[in-house]
């Protein structure tokens, strides 16, 4: 089984780059998600590697066949790939087995095998019984699948897939990640899967790709993405954050005003501007008054108080305002909330906790 | 974001496409048009504005052009005074038949309004008019009840079928109104006819003036029922004037000259109606279907229904009643006994040469200019909606540009056109079709235009990622999903062709007749029977063409009903 490389590829609409000197490196069966906001390039990137765009520049190859360049595209329909449409594309005048054997067919494949295929993969995605119906008797879930099966059958090089949960409703949304991934887990076909939801991005792939701007700024595991992100667009977009804007003041300490951090890193350049990116649950609170447990030696310990608490069931949302500076905090805490609003509060954090990111760009 | 991505790389294949398409709308258009002008400024020593001021100077031309204008007027007030009201209790009050008014209504819609207009000469005119004779008889009077052959009576039987136009305008709008607006003024205290006025009326002013608009265009381009109803009476309008001026010997330049000024006029009315309907900032106006509530009408509800069957009575019934009539009876003027009982009217009308021929004629033409027409417009409709080839808008333009072109108008440029080498068309059915062609071209795009857009990229996109090439998707996802909307699209155009009038009595030859000119010519031979028989035949046609093409769009012709689903 193939994987697909992407070198240097950029693609423009008139004046406007949607995608610049990409660089992507998917192995043999595994699942990367293209996780971006609107416009970052992500459905253009995809599109590109189906063959339905020319690139301006770069290369897409899978295994050892060079699929696109500015110089010779594949078409689609040779490029032995399947894809997932956020629309799921079934075509309403043929009946959910016409729907799925259709690629059989065209790769003439033989009626009895055909017939088996069709069977066995309508059993995978949980919908036999189904076969005659057509798509506009199916709800939102079952089309889904129904366009699941039809990209499986084929048994793919590739698979991609556009935003193809965005259509449904939370909790089927939900529901269907985990399908997905069984689905992958079972099939292990090499796959790009695009999509704007970071949760989505996490549960489903091997490793997610952070687009922005018509390029990669990092690619790992959902893991290495939230605990170590490289730049400030990527800490702000996987999960909540807190960012703090300062200077280096030393290899291993950011200072703001009279505030001052000691970060997860040792060779910071003091003098440097560096943002901080803290996450809410990293974060500890304890009432002042009581003399709390002894906070780690390489924790952060400031003072603060608390100026806004939101009691969410499963958790407390505190903002808290930092004593001698301009720092207000978002702290998740655990329900029961152990402090209350307007209560002054130690806030200790380790200091593998606060991440230093290049302050300037994205 | 996927709907403004370019889809394929065309540049290749847009070669062949662009010359084949650009070549006929020029053939269509451009090269009539340039004719036009042309002809309209063109004297013995070069350019002149001469037959601009002798148009304009004539003193018969000037009281054309002020008849007309006093017709498009007061007909398209006419038409919003029935429209409106009609509108307004079909989508939002509890007005009993909705539906079979409705149906009516379309029914006045797709009447030939010449057809209208014979009928109206039979149940009005002066002295063997059947509602004239019933009043002398009732009251022992010696004057008419009514005279059709008079201005305001024009203006009757014009607005009794352009008011569909305005109903439909409205009536699209309202369903989209939701009833929360209203009722949200009710609820701070404002009575049932203050909401009325305050809140959904400017919200529809918009779609009444621009229903206003459009049946003042009806009006403008109409030559049938000003040539039957105001050449007895002794008064022209511009179109019948404009045919006048072919009369030998023809005065073509002059005719030139006439047209241009309407041309203008109506592309300008268009101008204006696409503004207002583009400035749409009424958040409520142009959402999904919200909920509505009919609004009760209490005691007045028949008396409502009454004065809708009265309107829909002047427009189908009486019409229908009479153009039945007169196909069955020796003399129409006389009452249907057994003694005046005839079929001769119907062997006379199918078994006599001329109008067996017109009949062929039409039909031909019917059916080669919807083919053709569907073709071309779902290439046009596809190429533009996949944004295949670089230029797409112009030809979407080109497409929809006849709009402007009122038929009479079109009918004086391709004759010039097409009367001198390297096109000598005129004489054969050929200039007809290339009028119906280009006259309907303009419904037959918006038609495709509707249907393609309703077919998602990714229905094709998702074939070919499977494996198959450009064209097994054409034929095998494209093409069936876009079947019946071509098909409507054919239907369309069938009708349009079959009842046209105002372009073809300036194009016809003694060899290439057509229905509509054939009964015209049979009025001057008081041959009332047979115009009957072949209004009836057309009307047929008609309906039977429309069932065929509600069925298959799953709606009725008069535009999105508010209970209706999302329509393939």
């Amino acid at each position: 089984m193939p994987g697909v490389t992407i070198r240097g590829l950029s693609k423009r609409y008139g004046d406007v780059a949607a995608v610049l000197g990409l660089e992507l490196r998917v192995e043999p069966g595994e699942l990367v998600a293209l996780l971006g906001p609107s416009g970052c390039g992500k459905t253009t990137t995809l599109r590109l590697v189906a063959g339905f765009l020319k690139p301006e520049a770069g290369e897409i190859w899978v295994g050892e066949r060079c699929l696109s360049s500015p110089a010779a595209v594949v078409p689609p329909e040779r490029r032995r790939m399947a894809m997932i449409f956020q629309s799921y594309a079934l075509w309403p005048h043929m009946t959910v087995d016409q729907n799925v054997a259709y690629g059989l067919r065209l790769a003439g494949t033989p009626r009895a095998d055909r017939d088996r295929r069709v069977t066995d993969i309508l059993k995978a995605v949980q919908l036999e019984g189904y076969g005659s119906r057509y798509p506009g008797e199916l709800s939102g879930g079952q089309q889904q699948r129904v366009a699941v099966a039809r990209a499986l059958v084929v048994e793919p090089e590739i698979l991609l897939l556009d935003e193809p949960l965005s259509n449904l409703d939370a909790n089927l949304r939900e529901e269907m990640r985990f399908e997905i991934r069984r689905l992958h887990e079972t099939f292990a076909i090499t796959t790009l899967y695009v999509t704007h939801d970071q949760a989505e991005a996490m549960v489903i792939s091997d490793r997610v790709a952070v687009l922005q701007d018509g390029r990669v700024v990092q690619v790992g595991t959902a893991e290495e993405l939230f605990e170590r992100p490289r730049t400030r667009f990527v800490a702000e977009f996987i999960g909540k954050t807190n960012l703090i804007d300062g200077v280096a003041d030393g290899t291993g300490t950011v200072a703001r005003g009279r505030l001052r951090l000691r970060v997860a890193s040792t060779d910071l350049t003091p003098g440097a501007p560096v943002a901080v990116s803290i996450r809410p649950h990293q974060i500890e609170l304890a009432p002042r008054a009581l003399p709390g447990a002894p906070a780690p030696p390489d924790a952060n310990v400031l003072a603060g108080t608390v100026v806004r608490a939101s009691y969410l069931g499963d958790g407390v949302d505190y903002q808290v305002r930092i004593e001698e500076s301009d720092v207000v905090l978002r702290v998740a805490g655990p329900a029961p909330p152990r402090v209350r609003l307007g209560e002054s509060v130690s806030v200790s954090v380790a200091s593998g906790a606060c991440v230093p990111l290049p302050s300037g760009g994205g | 974001m996927p709907g403004v991505i370019p889809r394929f790389h065309a540049m290749d294949r847009s070669a062949p496409v662009w010359v084949l398409t650009a070549a006929a709308l020029a053939l269509l258009i451009l090269l009539p048009m340039g004719w036009l002008g042309y002809m309209s400024v063109s004297g013995e020593r070069g350019v002149t504005l001469a037959h601009y001021a002798r148009v304009f100077a004539d003193p018969q031309l000037q009281k054309a052009l002020w008849n007309t204008i006093v017709l498009a007027f007061w007909s398209g007030l006419l038409s919003v005074a029935i429209g409106a009201p009609i509108a307004w209790l079909s989508a939002r009050t509890d007005l009993p038949c909705s539906r079979a008014i409705r149906t009516l209504i379309m029914a006045s819609f797709v009447t030939p309004p010449f057809l209208g207009a014979f009928a109206w000469v039979m149940l009005a005119g002066p002295n063997a008019g059947y509602l004239n004779k019933l009043y002398r008889s009732l009251t022992g009077a010696e004057d008419p009840l009514f005279n059709i052959f008079t201005m305001p009576g024009l203006i009757f039987v014009v607005a009794i079928y352009t008011f569909p136009y305005v109903y439909i305008m409205i009536a699209n709008t309202l369903g989209l109104i939701a009833s929360d607006l209203e009722e949200a003024a009710s609820i701070l205290g404002a009575s049932r006819f203050r909401v009325a006025l305050t809140v959904t009326l400017p919200m529809v002013a918009p779609a009444i003036l621009s229903g206003f608009i459009l049946s003042v265009l009806q009006a403008l381009a109409l030559f049938g029922s000003p040539a039957i109803l105001a050449l007895p009476a002794g008064f022209h309008t511009i179109t019948t004037q404009i045919w006048a001026l072919f009369h030998y010997p023809p005065k073509v330049e002059m005719a030139a000259a006439f047209s241009v000024p309407l041309l203008l006029a109506t592309a300008l009315l268009l101008l204006v109606q696409k503004r207002l309907l583009g400035r749409r900032g009424y958040a409520s106006v142009g959402g999904k279907g919200a909920q509505r509530r009919a609004i009760p009408l209490g005691a007045w509800r028949y008396p409502a229904l009454l004065g809708c069957l009265a309107v829909l009575g002047c427009a189908v019934f009486l019409p229908y009643g009479i153009l039945a009539k007169a196909a069955f009876s020796r003399a129409w003027a006389q009452p249907l006994t057994w003694e005046n009982f005839t079929l001769a009217n119907w062997s006379f009308t199918f078994l006599y040469s001329s109008t067996q021929g017109a009949i062929v004629n039409t039909l031909e033409l019917g059916v080669l200019t919807a083919c053709v027409g569907a073709g071309l417009a779902a290439l046009l409709a596809y190429v533009t909606n996949r944004k295949l080839i670089v230029g797409h808008q112009l030809l979407a333009f080109l497409a929809l540009a006849p709009i402007v072109i009122p038929g009479t108008v079109l009918a004086v440029a391709l004759f010039i056109a097409y009367t001198r080498p390297p096109f000598l068309l005129y004489g054969t059915l050929w200039i007809l079709f290339i009028a119906y062609l280009t006259k309907e071209m303009p419904v037959g795009y918006s038609q495709s235009d509707a249907t393609f857009r309703g077919i998602h990229p990714e229905l094709e996109e998702a074939g070919r990622i499977l494996g198959a090439g450009r064209l097994r998707v054409l034929r095998e996802i494209t093409a069936p999903l876009a079947k019946s909307g071509i098909i409507a699209t054919w239907c369309f155009i069938f009708i349009g062709v079959i009842r046209e009038l105002s372009a073809s009595i300036i194009l016809f030859t003694p060899n290439t007749k057509v229905m509509s000119v054939v009964i015209f010519d049979l009025k001057e031979e008081g041959q009332f029977g047979a115009i009957a028989v072949l209004g009836i035949f057309m009307l047929a046609m008609t309906f039977a063409v429309v069932a065929l093409m509600q069925t298959l769009l799953g709606r009725d012709v008069l535009g999105p009903r508010p209970s209706a689903g999302a329509a393939g």
